[in-house]
């Protein structure tokens, strides 16, 4: 009974500061607190109207497309390497390239400013956020595409190979259609994690922000917190829907090739 | 028969493991060859190196007259049927087994469908064709498999342990199948197993490897009339061992053996090159027999003692100990109308013959 007492609890204090993002959206009402003084759509109004939020969206959606596509490819060597071959200290680097999951984005964050900016000289942009982003996104990417490529029978690319398609050709026929929902799935996880990811976004952005850091400027002005909340409202419902998308494409591909669920991240 | 594939020297390493030593092999057309040996054995490797998986470090592969030597699998007129199978799970049945044939430009749609409908009644899966795979048995999977590699008559096909993950009596089944599937397409096959009975059952000959070497390459009766060695001995069927001291050789060998005494045993119940001294003699249980009250006979006799019976409603397998032997014998009798099953202790007659004895180096 405690232990239900706490699960409650903790569900509680997990999602309801999140809940709190559409109240106060729709509130009519500049200063975030209760109660309520009415219903309105005028923040969301204000969201189509801001251009400089428009340049972030676009910034944050371009960052998130290359990582999420990067980091699947990247994704996608590993976990065949991992699945299909044997090599020395396979676990060994499996491992390493696993790490950046684990590893505070504080300490990724600040250790390639240092590198980009004193050592390699260069100037920070939309490539530096997207280099790091990749940094952390692949390991998601590995996770999830290990389910998927250890699902798969070894034999199924020499079975192709031997029925006189190449080695490029059997991967394209065989391999590629039977991970795809894992591929989609990867994507789609590399690229939320991507679109709202803060801490490296704020220390490598370039002149243009992406949309996180955007939003942190937005709250040093509190008549403009509304907007936040609006703001924050779209990007919890798209994380969701992505996320799902993600989750039931995961699933289904696992049930069309008729094998038993390992898990994923949902 | 022409030769089709003939093995030279073939070699093969993986680092300091050696693999495969000094393979030399010839498959004539239409036969249907076993690698047969416990797993480990290298016989898997030997076949994939025969598909063109794996290179050959040494020696050389040809089939039907040609070099194999940086032939890829795909340009191999060999065909494989996998362990696992391996059906593409996100086709069909039918495009499973249309897969072959995509780069076949000669063959325009109907033919293909035409070919495919052909493969699937050949493996008695007629109709089957719209079906998705993942969704079949593993005896379907398995004829589908089948199915898929032999629509592009491959001069060869392999078939890597394709019955051990069928039940037992499915797996006798496909067996009478695939030989007569094999005796009707013409083709030749090359079976891995390490089931001796399959292999004795399905092969016109029979490769039995130990260690990545063929220890002997013979035909089913020969292999196990004839083991040239207690490996093979022991790994084909069951066998009792006595020690043995050979005295002379020629036409005929003189031979003492332990519990038996002195006998005199033709030349060929030997392998060739057998010499004086110490050696061994194996007996297979079912040429030695049980003397039963009343039943008399002209052939040697000695004296036992019945140590553990094993009742199998058709067969009875006794453990029987004679005198100056340490193991027990195993003899295997038919149980016949009127045999009793023996107690455990009970003093018996062993009946036994010298030319059912074969020497081991």
């Amino acid at each position: 009974m405690s232990l239900r007492i706490y699960a409650i609890a903790y569900l509680i204090f997990l999602y309801a500061p999140i809940i709190l993002l559409p109240i106060f959206a729709f509130n009519d009402a500049t200063i975030i607190a209760f109660p309520l003084s009415g219903f309105t759509t005028e923040w969301f109004g204000e969201l189509m109207t801001t251009k400089a939020l428009h340049g972030a969206v676009q910034n944050s959606i371009f960052i998130a497309v290359i990582t999420a596509s990067l980091s699947t490819i990247l994704g996608i060597c590993a976990a065949r390497a991992g699945a299909m071959y044997n090599f020395p200290l396979k676990r060994g680097i499996l491992g390493l390239v696993m790490l950046p999951l684990v590893l505070p984005e504080i300490i990724v964050a600040v250790s390639l400013l240092i590198v980009v900016v004193q050592i390699l000289d260069l100037g920070l942009s939309n490539w530096t956020v997207i280099a790091a982003h990749v940094l952390i996104c692949t390991p998601f990417c590995i996770a999830i595409l290990n389910g998927a490529f250890q699902n798969l029978d070894p034999s199924m690319e020499e079975a192709a190979m031997d029925l006189g398609e190449s080695r490029w050709s059997a991967f394209r026929l065989v391999t590629f259609p039977l991970v795809m929902p894992g591929i989609i799935s990867s994507f789609l996880i590399a690229f939320t994690i991507s679109l709202d990811e803060f801490i490296i976004a704020f220390f490598l952005t370039g002149a243009n922000p992406t949309m996180p850091v955007y939003i942190w400027g937005l709250l040093r002005f509190p008549s403009s917190l509304p907007i936040v909340m609006a703001l924050g409202t779209i990007l919890v419902a798209l994380s969701i829907i992505l996320l799902t998308i993600a989750e039931i494409l995961r699933r289904r591909g696992m049930a069309r090739v008729g094998v038993k669920d390992k898990g994923g991240f949902l | 028969m022409t030769d089709l594939i003939s093995l030279t020297n073939v070699n093969k390493y993986y680092g300091d493991y050696h693999a495969l030593r000094n393979i030399d092999l010839t498959i004539k057309t239409g036969e249907f060859f076993s690698l047969l040996g416990p797993s480990g054995c290298g016989k898997t490797t030997l076949l994939r190196t025969i598909a063109g998986f794996e290179g050959v470090s040494e020696g050389v592969v040809m089939i039907g007259g040609k070099n194999m030597a940086g032939v890829p699998a795909n340009m191999r007129p060999t065909n494989m049927v996998f362990q696992s199978y391996a059906i593409f799970p996100h086709l069909t049945v039918a495009e499973n087994v249309a897969f072959g044939l995509r780069k076949n430009k000669q063959m325009d749609k109907l033919q293909k469908s035409e070919a495919v409908d052909q493969a699937l009644e050949m493996v008695g899966l007629k109709g089957f064709g719209d079906r998705q795979a993942h969704a079949l048995s593993g005896g379907q999977r398995q004829r589908v498999a089948l199915a898929r590699a032999l629509i592009l008559k491959p001069k060869v096909l392999l078939l890597d342990e394709p019955l051990s993950a069928l039940d037992k009596k499915m797996r006798e089944q496909m067996q009478v199948e695939l030989m007569r599937l094999q005796r009707h397409v013409g083709i030749t096959f090359i079976l891995v197993t390490h089931d001796q009975e399959e292999a004795l059952v399905m092969s016109d000959r029979i490769a039995v490897m130990f260690d990545g070497e063929i220890g002997q390459m013979d035909d089913p009766e020969t292999l196990y009339r004839r083991p040239n060695s207690r490996r093979v001995a022991e790994f084909i069927g069951k066998m009792n061992f006595l020690d043995a001291d050979v005295k002379s050789v020629s036409d005929q060998i003189t031979v003492d053996v332990a519990g038996l005494g002195t006998c005199t045993v033709n030349a060929e119940q030997a392998p060739s090159g057998i010499d004086t001294g110490k050696a061994a003699v194996g007996i297979r249980p079912e040429t030695l027999a049980i003397l039963f009250d009343g039943e008399k006979t002209e052939r040697e006799t000695i004296a036992g003692v019945v140590d553990e019976v094993v009742y199998y409603g058709d067969m009875t397998y006794y453990d029987v100990r004679i005198a100056g032997v340490d193991n027990t014998l195993n003899i295997a009798m038919k149980n016949l109308i009127g045999r009793p099953v023996l107690d455990v202790g009970a003093q018996t007659t062993v009946v036994w013959d010298a030319r059912s004895l074969v020497l081991l180096p």
